[in-house]
């Protein structure tokens, strides 16, 4: 039994990691720009299409870290120059149809570029054993991913809470209008941000990638989890979509093992019960 | 001596001159045969679409380059479904209304299938499938306009249970995608087992897009099975083959599936190795058409033809084999005809059986092995069994023996 409950807490644990780089990026778009972002999914897909190709170009996952995030960001900081920018005085369908647009173009070009087949992303052998608890062999990956998810969200609440940037966000989510009097050029502050996000998208992806290879259902699949994260752990809030990634990742992990005729509805009925009872979110705003 | 040649007589043979090619292509470029296929192009299956995709078009390539069939060119019309029932029964009847088609192929799902079986005598449509492995389509959903030419479910499931006859294996788990195909499997796989005098210890359906299996390995680990029997196509199929292979499972466990791919193998890399399963096609049979086959197609795409691109191509090659039997796709003609085609295909002998619309082919045992030289792993036959022993009794999805 303890075998147990400790090999299943490592498991959520290590998918809330993953949830949690997706849902952060999310939040942090939407606190400071208002905006829902429906690209997010396509540019978690293109982490780990990115992130294959340069460990496959420069033989080192580590490498690909590194570089995946950094193009998925810079991307990102273009289609919000090119494109975003022109539409903050429209109303908040516009931004849907763009990102959900810009997803489609994603999808369509990973396809051109990588094909329709999954690729495999392999390991370093550093991270590619296993650690025996109570006898029971458990992936050194992914010990890997819940450290990386701790350390990220450790250095994401330090940079927000610490840093003159952080509080330039902070302040810039809380009032545009009033730190644009202030002299700050909130178009950079959003632009940066938005590249932040999708960078964390980025490097959820690579990070996923030898899980469940670079593939391009990825985008599809993750997107739908991201917003429930999102929503649980109220719109905007930092703390919120950690939050949110701990409890879907155990509900779905532990509901996987105990119920899994109702694997997939867990998670939605999570979901509306804090709908119901909070509807801004666990830590919203709005509540 | 002066040569004379009236105006009307030039006029008239240059007219006929110039419209000879075109009278020509017109004869030969008769209405084309249009095949529509509703096919499951994204999605978790995606993968297995495109394979359909790209079996039915290098199949119009080669028929079309012969002179098509009964001398009118072979035209796919293929659209995106993603794996929806609802959206491919929209598809299936816009092609079937809209683009006046005939014949249907290519659906992936099983799902998809049996949403699509019952609106065929209303439309007037021949379906042959390529790919939909439910157990039903040719037993309680059977309708007398769906053909099904390739292996399937149960088929997959008898293979793996006439090889499991010879191992020493006592226990057994069931892992399936949760939908038609994957329940119809392991039901099938339960009762084999049962009737083999082995224990089957339980079995787990995980929804389709799961990404994080880690709670279904460990519950099969818990089981204390010997070996577990897969039921999964596509990414869901890769994610927990990758996943499966980092937690160690396979060395406890056997992993047993009811399809060996190469899409599948590639993926997972070194973590597929030791996997054993039916297959429904694969590029290592060992037969003249197969041969022939693998090596047109690795000269036009550059690779090997994988499962369901074999697949696609026999049932394209059945069906072709019934039209060119009725010598028409008027599906009052096409039906009797294609309920006595039987082919020497990529598979061997393979014969549509008219009591329930089967085809009767035989079943393969395939194994992934890594071989010196290769940086992929590669597939190996390691049995063989016969096509009466493999296919069910008409009209059933169970066996008795």
């Amino acid at each position: 039994m303890p075998g147990f409950l400790s090999i299943e807490c490592l498991n959520a644990l290590s998918e809330a990691a993953l949830l949690f780089f997706l849902g952060v990026g999310l939040t942090l778009i939407f606190g400071i720009m208002r905006i829902v972002n429906f690209a997010h999914g396509a540019l978690y897909m293109l982490g780990a299409f990115i992130g294959y190709s340069v460990a496959r170009l420069t033989g080192s996952f580590w490498l690909a870290l590194l570089l995946a995030p950094t193009a998925v960001g810079l991307l990102g900081s273009l289609f919000e120059f090119g494109i975003l920018r022109r539409l903050y005085r429209r109303d908040a369908s516009a931004f849907l149809m763009v990102t959900f647009g810009f997803a489609l173009v994603l999808g369509e070009l990973a396809r051109l570029i990588w094909g329709s087949q999954s690729l495999h992303v392999s390991l370093p052998s550093a991270l590619s054993g296993v650690v025996f608890l109570f006898s029971l062999p458990f992936p050194v990956y992914r010990l890997f991913l819940i450290a990386s998810g701790a350390a990220a969200a450790l250095f994401l609440w330090q940079f927000l809470e610490r840093t003159r940037f952080g509080l330039v966000i902070r302040a810039t989510s809380q009032n545009p209008e009033m730190m644009q009097a202030l002299g700050t050029d909130v178009a950079l502050v959003r632009r940066a941000v938005f590249a932040i996000g999708c960078g964390l998208a980025g490097l959820g992806g690579v990070l996923a990638a030898p899980l469940v290879t670079a593939s391009l259902g990825m985008a599809v699949r993750v997107i739908i989890d991201a917003f429930v994260i999102v929503i649980i752990g109220g719109m905007g809030s930092f703390a919120g979509s950690l939050l949110g990634a701990l409890l879907i990742a155990f509900v779905q992990v532990f509901g996987e093992y105990y119920f899994p005729d109702l694997a997939l509805a867990l998670m939605y009925l999570v979901m509306l019960l804090v709908l119901v009872l909070r509807p801004g979110g666990l830590l919203g705003k709005e509540a | 001596m002066r040569r004379s040649l009236s105006r009307r007589s030039v006029l008239g043979a240059s007219a006929t001159a110039l419209a000879a090619p075109f009278l020509l292509r017109r004869a030969f470029a008769a209405t084309p045969i249009k095949i529509g296929m509703p096919t499951a192009l994204t999605g978790a299956l995606g993968e297995v679409g495109q394979q359909q995709k790209r079996g039915a078009l290098y199949f119009a390539k080669v028929q079309n380059a012969k002179g098509g069939l009964i001398g009118r060119p072979v035209e796919f019309l293929i659209e995106d479904t993603a794996g929806d029932p609802a959206t491919c029964v929209r598809k299936a009847q816009e092609m079937v209304e809209r683009d006046k088609v005939d014949l249907l192929m290519g659906v992936t799902l099983s799902s998809e299938a049996l949403a699509i079986v019952p609106k065929l005598q209303e439309w007037n449509a021949i379906f042959v499938s390529s790919d939909d492995g439910d157990g039903r389509l040719t037993a309680s959903s059977f309708v007398a306009n769906f053909f099904r030419a390739n292996t399937s479910g149960p088929m997959d499931t008898r293979t793996v249970a006439l090889w499991l006859r010879h191992s020493p294996l006592k226990k057994f788990y069931g892992i399936g995608m949760d939908y038609a195909w994957g329940h119809n499997s392991i039901n099938s796989f339960e009762k084999l087992v049962k009737q083999a005098k082995r224990e089957f210890l339980g079995s787990v359906f995980s929804p389709i897009g799961t990404k994080d299996f880690s709670s279904y390995i460990l519950k099969i680990r818990e089981s204390g099975a010997q070996a577990v029997f897969i039921v999964m196509q596509g990414e869901d199929y890769i994610a927990f083959l990758s996943q499966a292979h980092q937690y160690r499972l396979p060395q406890k466990t056997l992993l047993l599936t009811s399809i060996v791919d190469l899409a599948s193998t590639r993926a997972v890399g070194d973590g597929a190795v030791g996997l054993l399963g039916s297959s429904r096609y694969c590029y290592a049979y060992n037969n003249p058409a197969n041969k022939a086959f693998v090596a047109n197609w690795q000269k036009a795409m550059g690779a090997l033809p994988d499962i369901f691109e074999g697949e696609q191509w026999q049932a394209c090659e059945i069906l072709a084999a019934g039209i060119e039997k009725a010598k028409s796709i008027e599906p009052a003609k096409l039906r009797p005809a294609l309920e006595k085609v039987a082919i020497n295909g990529v598979k061997g002998h393979v014969a549509m059986r008219a009591c329930d619309h089967q085809a009767v082919q035989q079943g393969f045992m395939v194994k992934v092995v890594k071989q010196a030289g290769e940086t992929a792993p590669v597939l190996d036959v390691i049995a063989v069994y016969p096509a009466a022993e493999v296919t069910p009794a008409c009209r059933q999805e169970t066996y008795t023996d």
